[in-house]
């Protein structure tokens, strides 16, 4: 029996092989904003399946607020990214999850 | 609606509703694309409209680019072969893809004037999408535009408009 998260795991995995291929020939910002975007499907696909993380949350609601700044400067996207990464911290140190 | 006003109000939009967009509204956005130039008057393109929730989620599975959850696809696509009967290489190569871009501009202003938000993508699997559309290896797809009622739109991103010369090249300074 397939269980109820294959379908969804199956399509990101296809989204992230295809991306792997298509990186090749993009952008070279495309690829850091592929992989916020896979991770926000993989939080999005782990809420669907029952998992409450608050952090996980937040860094979702992070991601789906600043991926599109990629098509608008490329400066903002890059501190929004670096910014990302060091808010991890905390929530790496977060007890209380 | 103004033309101008149209084309400087569009923008590409990555998250729509869930609403249904009609096949003769789609059909309609299609025709404005026929309208555009051709280079030579080839008029090599088809178009595959793409509304099944299914194929179009697929279609996602290999277009990284397709962003959000559109309610409709419309794959522009150039008859290859024919571009290089009628125009050999200069038509195969290039005026083809000035052709579907064009295309492409009609479509999404035309969608604009219907209410609709679009997005053109590149970033998709151009030999996955063509296995999974089942075309022939002559008929190549070139664009996908995502169509639907939008569920937000994000500002515009700066226009630089100090690029224009009258005559000869002034320099970009």
């Amino acid at each position: 029996m397939i269980s109820s998260i294959e379908p969804k795991a199956f399509e990101l995995v296809c989204y992230m092989v295809t991306s792997a291929c298509n990186l090749l020939n993009e952008n070279r910002l495309y690829g850091p904003f592929r992989l916020i975007d896979a991770a926000s499907r993989l939080i999005a696909l782990l809420e669907k399946e029952g998992v409450k993380s608050k952090r996980l949350k937040e860094i979702q609601e992070r991601i789906v607020a600043g991926q599109y700044r990629v098509m608008e400067d490329e400066k903002v996207f890059t501190d929004f990214l670096q910014d990302l990464v060091l808010d991890l911290i905390p929530l790496m140190e977060d007890k209380t999850v | 609606m103004d033309l101008l006003k149209a084309i400087m109000e569009r923008r590409s939009v990555r998250s729509f509703q869930a609403d249904h967009v009609p096949e003769d509204t789609l059909r309609r956005l299609v025709e404005a694309g026929i309208w555009a130039p051709s280079g030579g008057n080839a008029q090599t393109w088809c178009f595959i409209i793409v509304t099944d929730g299914v194929s179009i989620r697929r279609l996602k599975m290999l277009s990284p680019g397709l962003l959000g959850n559109p309610p409709a696809v419309i794959v522009i696509c150039q008859d290859i072969a024919e571009a290089e009967r009628k125009g050999a290489k200069l038509g195969k190569e290039i005026l083809s893809l000035m052709d579907s871009a064009m295309a492409a501009q009609n479509i999404m202003l035309a969608a604009y004037a219907e209410g609709l938000g679009t997005c053109i993508v590149r970033s998709f699997h151009p030999g996955g999408v063509q296995k999974l559309l089942r075309l022939p290896d002559y008929i190549e797809p070139q664009a996908l535009i995502s169509v639907g009622v939008p569920a937000s739109v994000h500002k515009p991103p700066k226009r630089n408009f100090d690029i224009v010369s009258f005559q000869e090249y002034n320099g970009n300074d």
